[in-house]
C-alpha cells in the first residue's frame, strides 16, 4: 500500500469517527467500562499470584519445641530434622531470636516485657520443604521427635488462597470474555451506522474499482480509533483508582494483616497493562469494524 | 473487447434472464442494447461489471475471463472499464473536482497525475467552470456529464453506459449521446443500454436488441426497431 493511500485511510477514519461522534462516544464509554473491569481483574489475579508465591516462599513447616529442653536436646531435634529426606532447608529460631523479634513487635510498648527474659519462648525450626504437597506427611513424622511440642501446618491458608487465586483467575476469563464480546458488538453497531450512512458510497466505491481493502481500512481505523480511546480512559481511571486504594490500604490493613507481603499496584505494572488494554482495545475495534461492514462489500 | 458465449442467467427465483446469448462486440464499436425493462439488458450489463454471474456459459471483457475471475481480480476488471449509470452514482460530499479524482485516487494514482487528468477530463465533457461545485448544485445533464468525465479520468478502452439518459430530458439527452459519440470517435468502445428510440434511430450504429432474454436482432446502423415496439415502446 502506499503513503498516500495510508494517509487517505487515516483521514477517512477520523473524519469518519468524528462525523459520528455521539456513537462514537457510546462505544468508546463501553469499551473503556470492559477494559477498566478487565484491568481491576488483572491487577487482582496479579495480586493473589504474588501472594501465593510470598507464601510459598513462607516456611511451610515451623516445628515448635517444648520450652524446657537443653542445648543436646534442642540439637538432637535439629539432627533428626538435617537427616529428613524430604527437607529442602531449614532454620533454627534460638529462644535469643525470637525473644529479640518479640521485643521488636512490643517496641512501643516495652514496658510489658520488663521483667521477662527468652526463657518463657520455645526454640523453632522453619522448615522448607522439597516438595509442598508432602507437607502433611513430612508433619507427622516430625511431630514423633521427641522434645517437639507441636508442628504448625498453614496448608489451609495455603491451600484456600490457591483455590481463590484459580476460582477468580476462572471468573475473571470468563467475565472479561463476555464484556469483550459485548464491547465487539457494541463497536461493530457504531461502525454499522458509519457504514449504513455511506452504504452507496461504498457501491459507488465498489463500481468505480476501489479493492474491498481500499474500502475497509478507513472502518478499521474508525474502530481502532474508538478501541483505543476506550483503553486510555480505561487505563486512566484504572491508574486513578489503584493510587486511591493503595493508599488507604498501605496505611491501615495491608501493614495488619499482611505484614511483610507486598501488593502489585497499577503503578508497578502499568507497561504492561496499558500495552494489553490497547491491544486488546484496538482488536476488538477492528474486529468490530470488519464484521460490520462485510455485508455492504458484496456488490 | 465483449464477448458473450453461449451465455445464460437464471435467478434463484427461477426467472431466466438471459437464455444462450452470443454476442461479440469489438475494439472501437459504438452498440446500443435495446429492449424493454425486464428484457434481460440490464442482466446484460450487470454481467459485463461482474455484478451477476451467468449461469451457463462464458463472458470475456477486455481479456478478463469475467466468469471465472476471483473476487479480488473484480475491481481492477472494473478499473479497466468506465461505467456511467442512469442515476449518476456521484458522491454527493465530494465537489465536481474530488468526485472525478477519487476515481484515480482509487486506483493510487500518483498525485502527479491527477492533477493533470482531472482537469482533462473535466473539459472534455465542459465542465471545467463547475470543478469546485457539488453534485447537488447541478443540473441532471451536469451531474451525468461529471459521472462520464469520472468514467474516462482513467483512460478506459471500454465505456459502459446503462441508461445514461433515462432521467433526462430530451435535448440534455441529446448532449450525452453526442458525448459518447465523440468519445467513441477517440478510439474507445462505448456500449449503451436505453430506452431512447429518436436517438437510436437517427446516429445509425449498432443497435443490439434483446426481448425475453434472447437477442432478437443485431444489425449495424440500425433503428431502434418497429416490429417489436408494442413491447418496448411505453417502458
Amino acid at each position: 500500500m502506499k503513503i498516500r493511500t495510508t494517509s487517505y485511510i487515516i483521514k477517512e477514519g477520523l473524519v469518519n469517527s468524528y462525523r459520528n461522534k455521539l456513537m462514537s462516544l457510546a462505544s468508546i464509554v463501553i469499551v473503556a467500562a470492559s477494559l477498566f473491569i478487565f484491568g481491576i481483574f488483572v491487577v487482582i489475579t496479579i495480586n493473589l499470584g504474588q501472594l501465593t508465591k510470598d507464601l510459598e516462599e513462607q516456611p511451610q513447616l515451623r516445628v515448635i519445641c517444648q520450652y524446657d529442653l537443653d542445648d543436646s536436646q534442642v540439637q538432637l531435634i535439629e539432627d533428626s530434622i538435617r537427616q529428613n529426606g524430604k527437607i529442602d532447608q531449614f532454620t533454627r529460631i534460638s529462644k535469643q531470636d525470637a525473644f529479640n523479634k518479640v521485643k521488636e513487635m512490643f517496641a512501643e510498648n516495652a514496658g510489658l516485657l520488663e521483667g521477662l527474659d527468652e526463657s518463657f519462648l520455645p526454640v523453632k525450626f522453619h522448615i522448607k520443604l522439597k516438595n509442598g504437597s508432602e507437607g502433611a506427611a513430612v508433619s507427622e513424622e516430625l511431630k514423633k521427635i521427641e522434645g517437639v511440642k507441636k508442628v504448625d501446618y498453614p496448608k489451609e491458608i495455603f491451600e484456600s488462597i490457591s483455590r481463590l487465586s484459580y476460582w477468580v483467575r476462572m471468573a475473571s476469563i470468563t467475565l472479561i470474555a463476555i464484556l469483550l464480546i459485548i464491547a465487539m458488538f457494541i463497536i461493530s453497531n457504531t461502525i454499522k451506522l458509519t457504514v449504513f450512512a455511506r452504504r452507496k458510497e461504498i457501491s459507488i466505491m465498489k463500481y468505480i474499482g476501489a479493492t474491498d481493502w481500499f474500502i475497509r481500512w478507513p472502518f478499521i481505523i474508525e474502530g481502532v480509533i474508538i478501541g483505543m480511546l476506550g483503553a486510555l480512559v480505561a487505563f486512566g481511571s484504572l491508574g486513578l483508582l489503584f493510587k486511591a486504594l493503595m493508599e488507604v490500604f498501605a496505611r491501615d490493613l495491608v501493614s495488619l494483616s499482611f505484614g511483610q507481603l507486598k501488593l502489585i499496584g497499577v503503578s508497578d505494572i502499568w507497561g504492561q497493562l496499558i500495552s494489553l488494554c490497547m491491544l486488546i482495545g484496538c482488536s476488538v475495534g477492528a474486529i468490530g469494524s470488519v464484521i460490520s461492514i462485510r455485508k455492504y462489500l458484496n456488490v | 473487447m465483449i464477448e458473450f458465449v453461449n451465455v445464460t442467467k437464471r435467478y434463484s427465483n427461477g426467472t431466466v434472464a438471459l437464455k444462450d446469448v452470443n454476442l461479440k462486440i469489438n475494439k472501437g464499436d459504438f452498440a446500443f442494447v435495446v429492449g424493454s425493462s425486464g428484457s434481460g439488458k440490464s442482466t446484460l450489463i450487470k454481467m459485463i461489471l461482474k455484478e451477476e454471474d451467468a449461469t451457463q456459459g462464458e463472458v470475456f471483457v477486455n481479456g478478463y475471463s469475467v466468469s471465472t475471475m476471483s473476487r479480488k481480480q473484480i475491481p481492477f476488471l472494473r478499473r479497466s472499464l468506465g461505467i456511467v449509470f442512469q442515476d449518476f452514482r456521484l458522491l454527493p460530499n465530494k465537489t465536481v473536482y474530488e468526485n472525478v479524482a477519487f476515481a484515480m485516487q482509487i486506483t493510487e494514482a500518483m498525485p502527479r497525475d491527477i492533477r493533470r487528468q482531472v482537469p482533462m477530463a473535466l473539459a472534455l465533457v465542459g465542465l471545467s467552470r463547475k470543478a469546485n461545485v457539488y453534485p447537488g448544485q447541478m443540473s441532471g445533464g451536469e451531474q451525468q456529464r461529471v459521472a462520464l468525465a469520472r468514467a474516462l479520468v482513467n483512460n478506459p478502452c471500454l465505456l459502459v453506459a446503462d441508461e445514461p439518459t433515462g432521467n433526462l430530458d430530451p435535448e440534455t439527452s441529446w448532449e450525452i449521446m453526442k458525448l459518447l459519440s465523440e468519445v467513441n470517435s477517440r478510439g474507445t468502445t462505448v456500449v449503451v443500454a436505453t430506452h431512447e428510440k429518436s436517438i437510436v434511430d437517427s446516429m445509425k450504429k449498432r443497435v443490439i436488441a434483446i426481448d425475453k432474454g434472447v437477442i432478437v436482432r443485431d444489425q449495424e446502423k440500425g433503428l431502434y426497431g418497429y416490429e417489436d415496439k408494442d413491447n418496448q415502446l411505453y417502458n
